[in-house]
């Protein structure tokens, strides 16, 4: 019998409405490797950021070694040997090596720093658990594999026995990828107990003692790896959809978006690689895909918010790859950002304020540049009407609507500009069924009306029912298209996390 | 009684803080009185007589209040639109000295030397507005530094000028420094006599108003305020610069251009702050004197009110007479308890403070934003100057 | 113009003597912005200590006691600062100004109030700061000219420079402050109180300032006037983004200030006015700040 060296009970978490965790149950044996997988907002990262203090559970235990804990800040954790390693890096950029990984456990000498025994005790850090890394080095001049070295150091050095790996391959380069494995098996040989989550399948399949699959904030299966393969998990984890809503076929025409070659190449990364792609009138075209894998890039280079590097962008067959929101916006695009409070809106602005935005120039609200604010407000209250919008008056402010109302009211405003291309980003993101419902219908109803829509959601099932065109798009790369009806959910779910297509 | 409620939360929101902040300023203001060992009480009553107690006195608060207005004015337009310049002082004194000195060389009826003395005015702050945006734009120097230190090099240039160069030809005294004055024709009349009519002259509105005297220039300001409030709250070009202060990245988002939005912002933001230093000239001083906008520190009192307004151009207007009515309140407490005007300064300095922090978060609502949030959305904001420098 | 060796020696030495305060000033905003706390209340600050260091010294003529005084002033003033800005979550731009505003209505009101004047305060029977005459030099034609008229203070100025940059970059607290300036979300998960750091450590460097306000009412001239700190406190801001807050650049950039102030001084006979050569260090400063920016924006495109 091994021994639990954490146990999990009965974990509740509660976001306002949304239960991040649902009941969640799970334990790590000393010296294993237990891989949590499962879609984006699946609960994953709530449940490892309660166990590390960072989150409050609403109910339930936590047991670290027999003991039962309440943590509170993420020392508390430290303290009982916990570590984490997050998908953000928590590093000092213009600090070297040496000093990340001993900040707040400084070796000094009276007051002052002792560089040299830092250094030193750093690399035989470094050379104990096989993780090489230059000590002096500046973090800024760290890949990003480096940095995540780093941080695993940070980790060892603090003594921690229970390593939580938080999405770690997703900023990582293939050859990355590959020794991070390596690293982690080693970690365990050397009796350290992992927790990875993850939803790349194949690095489950390669290092996983034991698999819990997680969705809709549940854990839904417990498999060890043997019991298992890669289309089981992808099975589990995308889940039985409700029967797919009937949806008449496109009626394809002209082309209304395209973009030829498109590339964004950053800080030596091809963030996106040639991106042919478009979207005819009529039509809805769904980019299925694991966020993270260029759907943020390639939405602002469509958008003109961002310049690609290379390639070009055509709206309505002209070219505007340089030219900026202004003239996209202008050639007919409307565009619902993933970021609803970061771009797409302004929190301390007023519903109506928020709703005008890219309108002020239509002369419906504009006369000689004076604003028609009847005609605003009217408006404003059509669209909360329409899309039955919790408010209280157009003119109050929209940081205090509820997330899923605030989403709303953006959708409704980019979906009601009557343009002939829309660009959507997870438009359904944090509301609830029947204004998804809502809100697919309208999306539907613009493609009727002879627009194009392009649809990027992480949601696969709300990719597989609205879309008449399907692009699968990995690592910056289109590695996959395929028209409606032409593809399972279980065959894109492989796409997505990297696997090949037979 | 809902929409009474309403109300009430909307007026506590607009004017609690501000009301806080005087309040508690004319606290410590009191505390200051009473430990240079003067009676508090009646010092406060000769200021308040000082500024509003009659006709002739609110009269010297309005004159005053002119230029105030116009330098809140001008930061109502730039900080609405998040470019934070504080460059309203160097902007004045240009347009002052350019106004005073057009009008007393330029050949003409006094009209046209108003005339043109007001369009150099509005050119010249434009145009000293401008050069802090394109430092900005071009090269990342911020406002902070670029607009503080072209305030001191416009008052040192405007010094020079008046000690040699335009220099009153008429003045023996080698100490005045200052250029010609007007001829009468080339000043703002007076608007006087309110309520003076045989019905109204002997009831107390009109025994109130019979020493009142007022230059237009105080009249051109309120007109400039209503100019402003319809810029910012009715037409595009306030909508966008509100969005670009609110969020700059959903400005972008809309399609608003950023640069075009910086330029407009800061002619418009210099422009006003120029007439403030022509009307100045026009309605109270009659010519440049050197250091007249400098020492009297007209821009930042403007720069007071427009904070305790929040940037509403008519609460800008309101708080800047207040502001003006410390001033010469002051002066009326200097002149008969002793109490020096600077007090003044101080309070000013107290009440801006009081604004920097939500007061009433603090203590009625103490709702705290956690600090965490608050470094993030830091984080995010300079990620965003990055992205838009790139 | 008639460039002399003794000439250029006294370029030299006004060089010095401005740029010890701005010195000391530019030492203090490195703290802060290590610390990130956007401190602009310098220029208030530095007002207020050279106020308050000047009043004690005309009362109790203790010269001693007028530098503690000057200290603990710039010390409580920054503290204010920082405890609005870090504690009160105060939009810090606001909150600098409203010191700077504060300190200049304060100081002009107890002038009034104490000396009755409104300009400038002087008493030739006080003493300033002491003034080190290093013997083997004094008396060297040039030498001797070069470091003049400098007090105890503009000496150990240099020497804080050298020891702040030991703080800052040798010692554990100085690592810990500018790890948490850099990435303060990271600190704070490892368990550091960021905010009380950031007050802690700003404070303190604020008797820096305080030092600062001393050598400019007690230094080479012992007396007070309205505005004394003359935008100081501001061109400090500068000169610290010049050398990215740190101790031994700061000598470089109050160095470059200092001089362009000494230019002022020393160019006082030639053609140019007075007024106009005042504007040189502000001039420079932007010019400074555009050059600098844009050699970076340069560096950064490759």
């Amino acid at each position: 019998m091994t021994e639990k060296i954490f146990e999990i009970r009965h974990i509740d978490k509660l976001y306002g409405t949304l239960l991040a965790n649902d009941d969640v149950s799970i334990h790590l044996n000393q010296g294993e490797i237990l891989c949590l997988v499962g879609e984006n907002g699946a609960g994953k990262s709530t449940i490892m950021k309660i166990l590390y203090g960072l989150e409050a559970p609403t109910d339930g235990e936590i047991f670290v070694k027999g003991q039962k804990v309440h943590f509170h800040t993420p020392s508390d954790a430290m303290a009982r040997g916990i570590g984490m390693v997050q998908q953000h890096f928590m590093l000092f950029e213009n600090m070297s090596v040496a000093e990340n990984i001993v900040f707040k456990n400084e070796i000094s000498k009276g007051l002052f720093m002792d560089r040299k025994q830092t250094v030193q005790t750093v690399r035989k850090l470094s050379e104990k658990y096989g993780l090489k890394i230059d000590p002096e080095a500046k973090i800024e001049d760290c890949p990003v594999g480096l940095r995540q070295r780093v941080e695993i150091l940070k980790i060892l050095y603090q003594s921690a026995e229970i390593i939580i790996f938080d999405e770690p391959s997703a900023v990582l380069t293939p050859l990355e990828v590959e020794s991070l494995l390596e690293t982690i098996k080693s970690l365990a040989a050397s009796g350290k107990s992992i927790v990875l989550i993850t939803h790349k399948l194949q690095e489950v399949m390669t290092v996983a003692d034991r698999i819990y699959v997680m969705r809709a904030g549940k854990v839904v299966a417990e498999r060890l790896r043997g019991e298992t393969d890669t289309d089981e998990l992808a099975y589990l984890m995308v889940g039985h959809h409700p029967a797919l809503r009937e949806v008449p076929a496109a009626k394809p025409g002209k082309i209304l978006l395209e973009t030829k070659k498109l590339s964004l190449h950053r800080e030596g990364r091809d963030i996106l690689k040639d991106i042919d792609l478009h979207v005819d009138a009529g039509e809805v075209v769904g980019i299925a895909g694991v966020s993270g894998n260029g759907q943020t890039e390639l939405e602002m280079c469509l958008t003109g918010l961002q310049r690609p590097t290379g390639g070009q962008v055509f709206l309505q067959g002209e070219e505007v790859t340089n030219a900026g929101v202004k003239a996209h916006r202008d050639s007919g695009m409307a565009y619902i950002s993933e970021d609803r409070y970061l771009w797409g809106s302004a929190g301390e602005a007023t519903l109506s304020e928020n709703v005008l935005m890219a309108k002020e120039n239509r002369p419906e609200f504009n006369s000689n540049n004076f604003l028609k604010q009847k005609a605003i407000k009217a408006y404003t209250k059509r669209l909360i009407e329409r899309f039955s919008v919790k408010a209280n008056d157009t003119e109050q402010k929209i940081r205090e609507l509820s997330g899923g109302n605030a989403q709303k009211l953006i959708t409704a405003r980019e979906i009601m500009m009557d343009t002939p291309v829309l660009i959507c980003c997870e438009p359904t993101r944090g509301i609830d069924i029947g204004a998804m419902e809502f809100i697919h219908d309208r999306i539907l109803e613009k493609r009727e009306n002879g627009c194009g829509v392009l649809l990027v959601s992480s949601e696969l099932n709300e990719i597989m029912t609205l879309s008449d065109r399907i692009y699968v798009l990995f690592e910056g790369k289109i590695t996959g298209e395929f028209k409606r009806g032409a593809v399972d959910e279980k065959t894109l779910g492989v796409l997505m996390l990297g696997g090949r297509h037979d | 009684m809902t929409k009474l409620k309403k109300f009430g939360s909307k007026f506590l929101e607009a004017l609690g803080q501000p009301l806080v902040a005087v309040l508690l300023s004319l606290l410590i203001g009191a505390v200051i009185i009473g430990l240079s060992g003067k009676d508090i009480l009646s010092s406060y009553a000769i200021m308040f007589k000082g500024a509003f107690g009659d006709g002739y006195y609110l009269s010297a608060t309005l004159q005053r209040s002119t230029a105030i207005i116009m330098g809140g004015l001008a930061v109502c337009i730039a900080w609405r639109s998040g470019y934070e310049s504080m460059g309203g002082e160097g902007q004045m004194i240009f347009g002052a000295l350019l106004s005073a000195l057009i009008a007393y060389y330029m050949p003409g009826p006094g009209i046209a030397k108003i005339l043109v003395g007001i369009l150099g005015a509005a050119l010249v702050g434009a145009v000293y507005s401008i050069l802090s945006g394109w430092l900005w734009e071009k090269f990342s120097v911020t406002f902070i530094i670029s607009t503080l230190m072209m305030n001191y090099i416009a008052n040192y240039i405007a010094s020079y000028l008046t000690t040699y160069k335009v220099k009153d030809p008429q003045s023996r005294d080698i100490n005045s420094i200052q250029t010609g004055k007007l001829i009468e024709e080339a000043r703002f009349g007076k608007v006087s006599g309110l309520f003076q009519s045989d019905g109204l002259k002997e009831t107390a509105l009109g025994q109130y108003f019979k020493d009142f005297s007022v230059h237009w220039g105080f009249f051109f300001a309120i007109a400039c305020a209503v100019l402003v409030y319809i810029l910012l709250r009715k037409t595009k070009f306030g909508y966008q610069s509100k969005m670009n202060g609110l969020n700059s990245r959903f400005a972008l988002y809309g399609g608003i251009n950023a640069r075009g939005m910086l330029y407009l912002v800061m002619i418009l933001s210099g422009i006003a702050a120029g007439l403030g230093g022509a009307f100045e000239v026009f309605g109270s001083k009659y010519r440049y004197i050197d250091q007249m906008i400098f020492s009297t520190g007209y821009a930042w009192s403007g720069m007071v009110g427009a904070l305790l307004a929040n940037f509403d151009p008519f609460g800008t207007v309101l708080a800047c007479i207040l502001l003006a009515g410390l001033s010469t309140g002051g002066s009326a407490m200097q002149r008969s308890a002793g109490i020096p005007v600077e007090t003044v300064n101080m309070l000013e300095g107290i009440i801006m403070l009081l604004m920097s922090v939500k007061l009433l978060h603090l203590i009625v609502i103490r709702r705290k934003v956690s600090r965490e949030d608050r470094l993030k959305h830091e984080a995010e904001l300079e990620n965003g100057k990055e992205a838009e420098a790139k | 113009m008639n460039i002399s060796v003794n000439y250029l020696a006294s370029v030299f030495n006004s060089t010095l003597r401005y740029m010890t305060p701005l010195l000391l000033v530019t030492l203090c905003a490195g703290v802060c912005s290590k610390a990130r706390v956007f401190n602009i209340g310098l220029e208030g600050t530095l007002l207020m200590s050279a106020f308050f260091a000047f009043l004690t010294q005309y009362f109790t003529r203790n010269i001693f006691l007028a530098v503690f005084v000057g200290m603990i002033t710039g010390m409580v003033v920054t503290f204010v600062i920082a405890f609005f800005i870090v504690k009160l979550n105060g939009e810090p731009m606001i909150v600098g100004m409203a010191i700077n505003k504060f300190a200049q209505g304060l100081t002009t009101f107890l002038l009034q109030m104490i000396f009755h004047t409104k300009g400038t305060v002087s008493d030739t029977s006080m003493k300033g700061l002491t003034k080190i005459a290093i013997p083997g030099i004094k008396d060297i034609p040039v030498l001797g000219t070069m470091f003049g008229n400098l007090t105890v203070v503009d000496y150990f100025a240099f020497v804080l420079a050298i020891v702040m940059f030991i703080i800052m970059y040798r010692t554990v607290i100085g690592f810990r402050i500018r790890c948490l300036g850099i990435n303060p979300e990271a600190a704070s998960s490892l368990g550091v109180r960021v905010p009380r750091y950031q007050i802690i450590a700003t404070t303190l460097s604020g008797s820096m300032i305080g030092l600062a306000g001393c050598l400019l009412s007690l230094g080479s001239v012992t007396m007070f006037m309205q505005n004394i700190s003359a935008a100081r406190g501001y061109v400090a801001i500068a000169a610290n983004n010049l050398c990215f807050g740190h101790p031994l650049g700061a000598l470089a950039s109050s160095a470059l200030f200092g001089f362009t102030t000494a230019l002022a001084q020393v160019l006082q006979n030639s053609a140019l006015k007075q007024q106009l050569l005042q504007c040189i260090p502000y001039i420079s400063t932007i010019l400074a700040m555009m050059v600098f920016n844009f050699a970076n924006a340069k560096k950064k495109q490759k």
